[in-house]
């Protein structure tokens, strides 16, 4: 009976598992497999030849190769750490102001705050680097009818990583606003209703109750803001092109210029290899903080 | 006749003629290019002339950033439904026909391309003897100034040692008015070194030299010196050099906008410059590269673009794509012995490089513009064709936009680039 059953299991789970192994298993393993081989992406896998970790200790070497991708591979952490860091704090702040149901307008507002991440990018990116201009761009008008000097923004190495992480936050936070009014909906109000007759205020009740009740929903943001936030390309290839001096050239962008624009494969995939390396230590380090929280 | 009847009448004879529609344009072939959209519709309308002569070849044009231009050509080339031809930037080539993505000419191509061109540009679009691309457009930098702006700062002529040009970029440099003196690119490969390397000429440098990076001469020394000393001068504010994926962007509104004095650019954004300054272009005039402590005469760093064919392409389609290319470039295709490639170049301010069409265009290449570019071209010295010189361009993008905002100084600008380069080129070559 057992085996009758495991048997058509088996048959039932097939098609599922065969599909992702066909489009999910076997790319991510061809990619770790080319990431130890010297291949021109122009070129059969038959031509591939392998280097061991030559690929490896190139792109972690001080030559430009690895100069290029250890920068990328910063910028890429400073760009995802800054994004979750506003991201996530903004959401539940935004969620807070608009879940209040004696509101009015609470949907128009909510509406208003998700259109920005229907926005399709390239639209995004022509407006955003119009108000970044220099000289004649809004941002700089505005700062000036307040006294503040004119900003960079994307011309210094110094601002344009953190003006695309501004142009992210402003189209990201939204959706996450979302998420976090849909985690605001499962913490019950009979929770609210017996803090208040124990004496609770507000602030209290945010640290104690909401906060704590939030952490399931806050942690799947968290892995989503994440993942989002390593994959950024179209804002980089759309406005900056990774400069200047290659202060917004992410890793995904540099992939692209290695491995498509140069041919490189090998190197391309390495460094595709360790890009999926650190976001699985960030994704499990995350985890293992919550669970530990949890169980404490 | 009723309405049934004549509705009866149009769909037979639909009928009738949809096969003969499907003989008349019975093979596709499309052309990728970054040109803009007003400049498609001249390749349109020439690929349309073309059709009525050859009714069974349907072009179609496809454009993209200039950003994406190779990666496009990358991604899509090795494919028989990728495009058929392609405008291409010679520095690319090598590479290219490495991977085998392009074809090489037909020896009937071959043979025209190298009676009607000159044999710079000729070897240009050739890998190891073989051709592989009909050329077309030739670039050369030149020093672009604001005539109104050096009236203003009391300059007479245009410089012409780079003592005279660092005393005009701090002359014409007025930071109360946001304005500066010379205007440097950032964030585009070509952008940021091909002016540098034409200052480099100038001086009596080289970027490679038999094969091998050459930016450890006392040359190069010098012109590394040069952006250092601009830079700490203040004539030269990077914050205002930034250029976006279509190779516009701040450091462009800035000199349209009188608030750039000298910058050094290629011929064909001539027309972004009429675009943007409207009647102010008058203002704008070109000059030779100013020469160098080392230099002996202004030099420039030229550098050409063609068209290739997919080698993954259909036997058919190759044979077309080369029929309308070289008809494209032929003086039988354009206006007054001019090719029709020629005509579309020239509308963008760009020198084609066909002898035949400088001699058609003789009189708009004398304007004032643009005739500072022709006198130049003769001294040009062509921007090096080698394996991995996309990648030892863009290091040298980074190492001199370092430069730009202080990162490095010019000594250790110079060391990283050289060592850089001699990696890079190693690697390739292997």
């Amino acid at each position: 009976m057992a085996k009758a059953f495991r048997a058509s299991a088996g048959i039932m789970l097939a098609p599922a598992v065969t599909l992702i192994g066909v489009f999910v298993l076997v790319p991510m393993l061809l990619t770790v497999w080319l990431s130890f081989q010297d291949w021109s992406t122009q070129t059969p896998f038959s031509e591939a030849s392998f280097v061991g970790l030559g690929n490896f200790h190139e792109i972690f070497g001080p030559t430009s190769v690895g100069r290029d991708f250890k920068t990328a591979l910063l910028n890429t952490a400073i760009y995802t750490a800054l994004s979750v860091v506003l991201i996530l704090p903004l959401s539940v702040v935004f969620g807070l102001l608009v879940y209040q149901r004696q509101v009015a307008g609470g949907t128009a507002l909510r509406t208003v705050l998700f259109s920005t991440y229907m926005v399709p990018m390239i639209a995004v990116a022509l407006v955003w680097s119009k108000l970044y201009a220099p000289s004649e761009g809004p941002l700089n008008q505005l700062l000036g009818l307040i006294g503040i000097s004119p900003q960079p923004w994307l011309s210094s190495p110094r601002s344009a990583l953190v003006s695309i992480v501004l142009l992210n936050v402003w189209q990201q936070v939204g959706y996450f606003t979302v998420l976090a009014i849909a985690g605001l909906t499962q913490i019950p109000s009979s929770l609210y209703e017996a803090a208040t007759l124990d004496g609770a205020n507000g602030r209290e009740q945010f640290r104690f109750i909401t906060l704590p009740l939030l952490r399931r929903t806050l942690l799947f943001s968290a892995v989503i803001a994440i993942i989002n936030a390593v994959q950024v390309f179209e804002p980089v290839a759309l406005i900056t092109q990774g400069g200047p001096v290659g202060s917004t050239n992410v890793l995904t962008y540099h992939i692209r210029r290695v491995g498509i624009e140069r041919a490189q494969g090998g190197l391309g995939s390495a460094m595709a290899v360790m890009l999926m390396i650190s976001l699985i230590v960030c994704v499990s380090a995350l985890f293992a903080f919550v669970n530990r929280k949890d169980s404490e | 006749m009723s309405l049934a009847w004549i509705s009866k009448l149009a769909l037979a004879a639909g009928l009738v003629a949809l096969p003969a529609t499907g003989w008349a344009q019975s093979v596709n072939i499309s052309y990728l290019t970054h040109w803009s959209p007003e400049t498609v519709a001249l390749l349109e309308a020439a690929a349309k002339d073309f059709s009525t002569t050859h009714p069974d070849v349907a072009i179609t044009v496809r454009a993209v950033p200039f950003g994406d231009l190779l990666t496009t050509l990358r991604s899509q080339g090795g494919s028989s439904d990728g495009p058929t031809i392609g405008g291409i930037y010679d520095l690319w080539l090598p590479e290219l026909a490495r991977d085998k993505l392009v074809a090489p000419a037909p020896d009937a191509v071959a043979s025209e391309v190298k009676k009607a061109w000159p044999a710079g540009v000729v070897s240009a679009a050739s890998v190891g003897g073989a051709l592989y691309g009909i050329p077309n457009e030739i670039d050369v930098y030149a020093l672009n100034y604001n005539k109104e702006l050096f009236k203003e700062a009391g300059i007479a002529a245009p410089p012409k040692t780079w003592a005279e040009f660092k005393d005009a970029a701090v002359k014409l440099t007025n930071k109360d008015k946001g304005q500066q003196g010379f205007g440097m690119i950032n964030s585009w490969a070509a952008g940021v070194v091909h002016p540098f390397a034409s200052l480099l000429v100038s001086n009596g440098g080289n970027l490679v030299k038999d094969g091998k990076p050459a930016l450890d001469s006392p040359q190069a020394g010098e012109t590394f010196a040069l952006y250092e000393d601009l830079i700490k001068s203040g004539a030269s504010n990077p914050a205002m050099a930034t250029a976006d994926a279509n190779t516009t962007g701040p450091f462009l509104d800035n000199f349209v906008s009188g608030k750039t004095g000298m910058i050094i650019m290629a011929n064909w954004w001539e027309s972004a410059l009429k675009t943007g300054m409207g009647d102010k272009f008058a203002n704008i005039a070109t000059a030779p590269i100013p020469v160098g402590p080392g230099g002996d005469k202004p030099h420039s760093i030229s550098y050409s673009w063609m068209t290739v064919v997919n080698a993954k392409a259909g036997e058919a389609e190759q044979k077309a794509a080369w029929e309308f290319l070289a008809w494209l470039n032929s003086p039988k295709s354009g206006k007054n012995g001019a090719s029709a490639m020629s005509d579309i170049l020239m509308s963008m301010g760009i020198l084609p490089s066909r002898t035949s069409d400088i001699e058609a265009h003789k009189d708009k290449l004398g304007s004032e513009f643009l005739s500072g570019y022709v006198s130049v071209l003769a001294d040009a010295q062509p921007f090096p064709v080698v394996l991995g010189g996309q990648e030892f361009s863009e290091s040298l993008q980074q190492t001199l936009e370092a430069l730009q905002y202080g990162q490095v100084s010019a000594k250790d600008a110079q060391a990283n680039a050289q060592a850089d380069a001699t990696s890079i080129l190693e690697r390739a070559a292997k």
